[in-house]
């Protein structure tokens, strides 16, 4: 009964508040609704978590709606991340450096659509069903679309067009794949049975083999996709570094993360019936992984744009979540886990970041910008702070999780592939903190005179939030999330 | 099992138009053609098994996909492109056809070698349904324009669909359902982008839109 209420209220919450800010004439009342319904949000998943980390799996609706610790794991990043980009929308939007640029009524477009990507997101986290699960995925292509052409010009359509195209051509890919494992389970639970995961799950010893693997690969390529793993990452750096700060946020931090659970969910209920055959499965997700990290630091090191270089990041750490997962250990599927969760911490501080700083430069190009220490020390100490976060330095969060994927590496897989990993990861890391470190203290040309206003706490402050969750998951993981993670990479390992 | 064999044949045959015409308005009404026969392919199903989801599986095939989706899309074609009818390849005209035919081929080739358990349709059918899908994709990638390349996505997933027909027969209604309300939501999106596009370049030609590189 609570947990019905718990599953459906984690739901009604976003979808009322984005009814209420399509239909409210004023813009403060919109501004107003952001944050108390981020509260009742956290507030209902929170409790949510802790009752499956005590209790296990829960579910509602007949098994439609179902949360296990992989899922939890996702509703705990999608959570996070979506509060503290709604915070920071505000605080974004009311700066006068935005106040020219938005037109009549964008406001009441951009909290509707928030909202409605942050509750396709919370579905992806709750679905019990595996048609479920795909059709969420799906819709939060749909919300998240109309967000990258926000700010309305020719790039950011381009964008958004790139983007929606290649993403429902993956998703296309990714339903063939769902048929297929359906089709995998008929000769085990019969012609008519009920797509639900732990129907699935249960029966996943028997499923039809050759099927079931097919139909991992061809969610791998089609999820992929979305998931923003290369050689199919071409429309990520585009909607990435297009789109207003906090949908960046969204996009990369949580939404990247749903494609993900999809994949490992699948590859989870395909492996046990491969038998002897369960590591080509891992194999693949593991290649798709290291070319995805070659592929984002390549891009990253020559990057002249700071929103496409976080963009790039992006790529590298998905691969590296996938790369994790790949080699399907116990640590290196941990620190997979747990990469999700301080990746989305971080690169949303990140574009946080990104955004602060084209408050205050109105350019997005690297060049552009310099002297931040010297002009706004908080402003700077957020954002090298942050990058040294990104990059997986100690003692951040990153750095354990990281550290975790590559000694794992290094003890079950191929000694060659845990020190690539740690090769790349190097290379990213100096990519990453060179050009951050230049903005922060180099001079910079700035093309215009810059604005001498400090940017506001309110700015300021999801930031802060974002780097103490960093830092203190670097230094001490608390008990419950512990257990999540421990909990979530038994689903995945089975 | 005749019928639905001669129908399946029949949306491949329809696929082609995607490739051939020149006009948007045919490529919509092909789409709609295409939607149509799927439909009548789940209700020959029914009529041969009795399974009712597959009736209202045809129906809301017919519905959707075969009226709302087609008149929404050639409302877009005609008040945004007002009479605009030449669309343009990226790869010239014969080669789209030759890779059309190779396409249809490897469709084919691949359905051999699904190792799937025979349902209520034979295996020829899924053949045919990989090539739609095939096809489908081929379209979104060789045309420039922002409509066939929508029309192209959405044949593919016709071609998705008889491949469910396929190889999961009795794939709940609710499966069925959600695949139908999200790409009623596709053509929201999707309406409102080409609205944009038409407002930022005054054409859906999608090879205008190449500023963003690296």
């Amino acid at each position: 009964m609570i947990n019905s209420f718990l599953l459906i209220g984690v739901l009604a919450v976003p979808l009322i508040a984005a009814g209420a800010s399509g239909l409210v004439r004023r813009d403060e009342t919109r501004y107003a609704i952001v944050i108390p319904s981020a509260l009742v949000t956290v507030a209902l998943a929170g409790t949510l978590i802790a009752r499956v980390v005590s209790g296990g799996p829960v579910s509602a609706l007949g098994g439609w709606l179902y949360m296990d610790d992989l899922n939890a794991v996702v509703l705990l990043v999608v959570m996070f991340v979506s509060a503290l980009a709604g915070a920071y929308s505000i605080a974004y939007f009311r700066s006068p450096a935005q106040g020219h640029v938005l037109r009549r009524g964008e406001l009441r477009k951009y909290f509707a659509l928030f909202h409605l990507f942050t509750l396709t997101m919370v579905l992806v986290s709750v679905s019990g069903n595996l048609a479920l699960l795909w059709t969420a995925v799906t819709a939060t292509t749909f919300a998240s679309a109309p967000l990258v052409d926000f700010y309305g010009s020719r790039e950011p359509l381009e964008a958004a067009w790139k983007f929606l195209i290649l993403a429902v051509a993956g998703e296309l890919v990714a339903l063939l794949g769902f048929l297929l494992l359906y089709a995998a389970g008929i000769a085990a639970l019969g012609r008519s049975y009920s797509f639900s995961i732990p129907v699935v799950s249960g029966a996943a010893a028997h499923l039809s083999p050759s099927l079931a693997g097919l139909g991992f690969l061809l969610v791998l390529v089609g999820f992929g996709t979305k998931a923003g793993l290369a050689p199919m990452h071409t429309w990520l750096p585009d909607a990435h570094s297009q789109a207003p700060a906090p949908v960046c946020a969204m996009l990369s931090g949580a939404e990247l993360n749903c494609a993900m659970l999809a994949i490992v969910r699948v590859l989870s209920l395909a492996t046990p019936s491969q038998g002897g055959k369960g590591g080509d499965l891992h194999a693949a997700l593991l290649g798709f992984g290291l070319l995805s990290m070659a592929v984002g630091v390549l891009f990253l090191i020559s990057q002249r744009n700071y929103k496409r270089l976080l963009a790039y990041s992006s790529v590298e750490q998905m691969g590296l979540i996938a790369a994790g997962f790949g080699i399907g250990a116990p640590l290196t599927v941990l620190g997979a886990l747990l990469q999700m969760v301080t990746h989305s911490l971080a690169k949303t501080l990140m574009f946080f970041n990104a955004g602060n700083l084209l408050l205050r430069f109105r350019s997005t190009t690297i060049a552009d910008v310099g002297a931040v220490a010297r002009a706004a020390p908080a402003t700077a100490a957020l954002l090298i702070l942050g990058a040294l976060a990104i990059a997986g330095a100690p003692p951040f969060g990153l750095f354990v999780s990281e550290f975790a994927i590559v000694s794992g590496a290094l003890r079950h897989s191929d000694w060659a592939v845990g020190s690539l990993i740690a090769g790349l990861l190097l290379i990213g890391f100096i990519g990453l903190v060179v050009p951050f470190s230049r903005m922060t203290f180099g001079d910079g040309r700035p093309s215009e005179p810059q604005p001498r206003e400090n940017l506001g706490v309110a700015v300021l402050a999801p930031g802060y939030v974002l780097l103490a969750a960093v830092l203190v998951l670097g230094f001490w993981i608390p008990g419950p999330l512990h257990s999540l993670v421990v909990g979530a990479s038994r689903v995945v390992n089975r | 099992m005749l019928p639905e064999v001669i129908l399946a044949a029949l949306i491949l045959l329809v696929s082609f138009q995607f490739i051939v015409t020149r006009r948007l308005g045919a490529a919509v009404f092909a789409y709609a053609l295409q939607s149509w026969l799927l439909g009548g392919v789940a209700i020959a199903l029914f009529a041969d098994s009795g399974l009712i989801e597959l009736l209202l599986f045809g129906l809301l095939i017919i519905i959707v996909k075969g009226v709302i989706i087609p008149q929404f899309l050639g409302y877009r074609t005609k008040s945004v492109l007002a009479g605009r009818r030449e669309t343009s390849y990226y790869v010239r005209f014969p080669t789209a056809l030759l890779l059309g035919a190779g396409l249809t081929l490897v469709g084919f080739l691949v359905a051999t070698r699904i190792p799937f358990a025979p349902q209520l349709l034979p295996e020829s059918v899924l053949g045919i349904a990989m090539a739609v899908f095939l096809l489908g994709l081929f379209t979104t990638t060789a045309r420039r324009d922002a409509i066939l390349q929508v029309v192209g996505l959405f044949a593919a997933e016709n071609g998705l669909l008889l491949v469910g027909l396929v190889v999961a027969p009795s794939l709940s209604l609710l499966i069925e359902f959600a695949i139908v309300l999200d790409i009623l939501i596709a053509v929201l999106v999707v309406g409102f982008l080409v609205a944009r596009m038409h407002q930022e370049v005054a054409s859906t030609d999608t090879s205008e839109l190449t500023r963003l590189r690296g």
